[in-house]
């Protein structure tokens, strides 16, 4: 048995190193040292690492044969101090044979590292890209949104813009008066029947147009007060004013208005606008006045 | 290159071993060991052994020193031994040097990758 191939036999059975020594036993006694010993379970252990023969082929090989070289010098029984020396070498080129398979493994792990590094560097660009693109789609929908907002707010206004010229049209059509107790509208003495308390057709119009304006200021108070001029008693007079008040608002009311937001007074022939000593000043004074407060303030009375 | 030169030496060598062993009082063979371990012991020496794996080489180094003065003293059998001994030491020397350099490149290599990961993990976080 040469020394190559009783190496071999020991790669593929170890229990063949027992045998192999009591085979030699026949022959002649066995004879080791612990130099040798440790040599052999130094290579044993680099054996059972495959990485070993695959990344350090040309140190293992050489380290298997200095390890057949001290075998053969125990076989031939030379001298213990001939067996060690040859052990020792056989140990150091087994370590050094593991020392090159340590290399490799971390050269292999620089290699595989380097690759690592441009995969997470790469997912760090692409993951700040997406950020980019999101923050961009962000952005874009932040300005789309704004926009929007600010061409609704834009349509609401002109809304309210021509809600209020309408209204304000509304109002100029009613002769309506700004004064200190807010709006006042006069429906003069044709709008009633003579000396009754109804509203004509025309004085059923013009409160049509004056329940419109109410509908679009909901937060208005409304006052009615009637007014006769001077002739006939003033009981009859009073009673006629309250009356044909009381005949607006029933209109008012029965054309959507809220009837709690309606108040009435009748005044007689007080507070007249002209004087009494012709027709056409007492035409005046025959009146129903409509005081309209503004966001909701109260109406206060005549003093 | 290296090691093909490097090869044929130790073949050398191991030649001039077997040729010793025919001839015990050889000059020539233990003179060419001590100059090949002597080389061995100058590239571990430039491999960065002497740091990196500095038990292999004061052994070397001493075991050189005696094999030149067995050399000196003609005593070739034990030059040789040594010299064998010593270039045996100075590439264990070395293989050492170089897997240590080898495995801090990729130890360094490694935690260069963490600390990448890391940073791209907080920018993510962050600006998310």
């Amino acid at each position: 048995m040469t020394p190559t191939k009783f190496m071999t036999k020991l790669r593929i059975l170890p229990a063949a190193v027992a045998v192999a020594i009591v085979l030699s036993a026949c022959s002649s006694a066995p004879i080791t040292t612990s130099e040798l010993d440790g040599a052999r379970g130094d290579f044993v252990a680099a054996q059972s690492n495959p990485a070993v023969a695959a990344s350090a082929p040309v140190e293992f090989k050489a380290a298997a044969d200095a390890l057949d070289r001290a075998n053969a010098a125990a076989a031939q029984r030379e001298s213990l101090a001939d067996i060690d020396k040859l052990a020792y070498i056989a140990k150091q080129k087994i370590a050094t044979a593991q020392e090159v398979t340590k290399q490799r493994q971390a050269e292999a792990n620089v290699a595989q590292a380097g690759r690592q590094r441009d995969e997470v560097r790469l997912e760090a660009r692409t993951a700040e890209a997406d950020k980019a693109r999101m923050a961009a789609e962000r952005a874009k929908a932040d300005a789309d949104a704004a926009r929007q907002q600010a061409d609704t707010a834009a349509a609401s206004a002109r809304d309210e813009q021509a809600k209020a010229a309408a209204l304000q049209q509304q109002l100029n059509d009613l002769q309506a008066k700004q004064t200190d107790r807010g709006l006042v509208i006069t429906l003069n003495d044709v709008l009633f029947n003579v000396d009754k308390a109804e509203l004509s057709a025309e004085g059923m119009r013009t409160a049509q147009k004056l329940a419109d304006v109410l509908a679009q200021e909901p937060k208005s108070m409304v006052l009615i007060e009637g007014f006769t001029d001077s002739t006939g008693s003033s009981s009859h007079n009073l009673d006629l004013s309250q009356r044909r008040a009381d005949a607006v608002r029933q209109a008012l009311v029965g054309m959507g208005v809220p009837a709690n937001k309606i108040s009435t007074k009748g005044y007689g022939a007080a507070y007249p606008v002209a004087g009494n000593n012709d027709a056409a000043s007492r035409q005046l004074n025959r009146r129903v006045e409509i005081v309209l407060s503004q966001n909701g303030a109260p109406i206060t009375n005549r003093r | 290159m290296n090691t093909v030169q490097h090869k044929v030496k130790v073949i050398c060598g191991a030649l001039a071993l077997l040729g010793l062993a025919a001839c015990a009082s050889e000059k020539t063979p233990a003179t060419a060991d001590v100059a090949v371990s002597r080389a061995a012991v100058a590239n571990a020496t430039s491999a960065g052994a002497a740091d990196l794996a500095p038990e292999e080489m004061k052994s070397a180094r001493e075991k050189m020193m005696r094999a030149n003065q067995a050399l000196a003293a003609k005593d070739y059998k034990l030059a040789q031994d040594l010299a064998a001994q010593a270039q045996a030491d100075a590439q264990l020397a070395q293989s050492k040097a170089n897997s240590a350099k080898a495995t801090a490149a990729a130890d360094e290599l490694q935690q260069s990758i963490r600390v990448l990961r890391e940073e791209a993990a907080r920018a993510n976080t962050q600006q998310q």
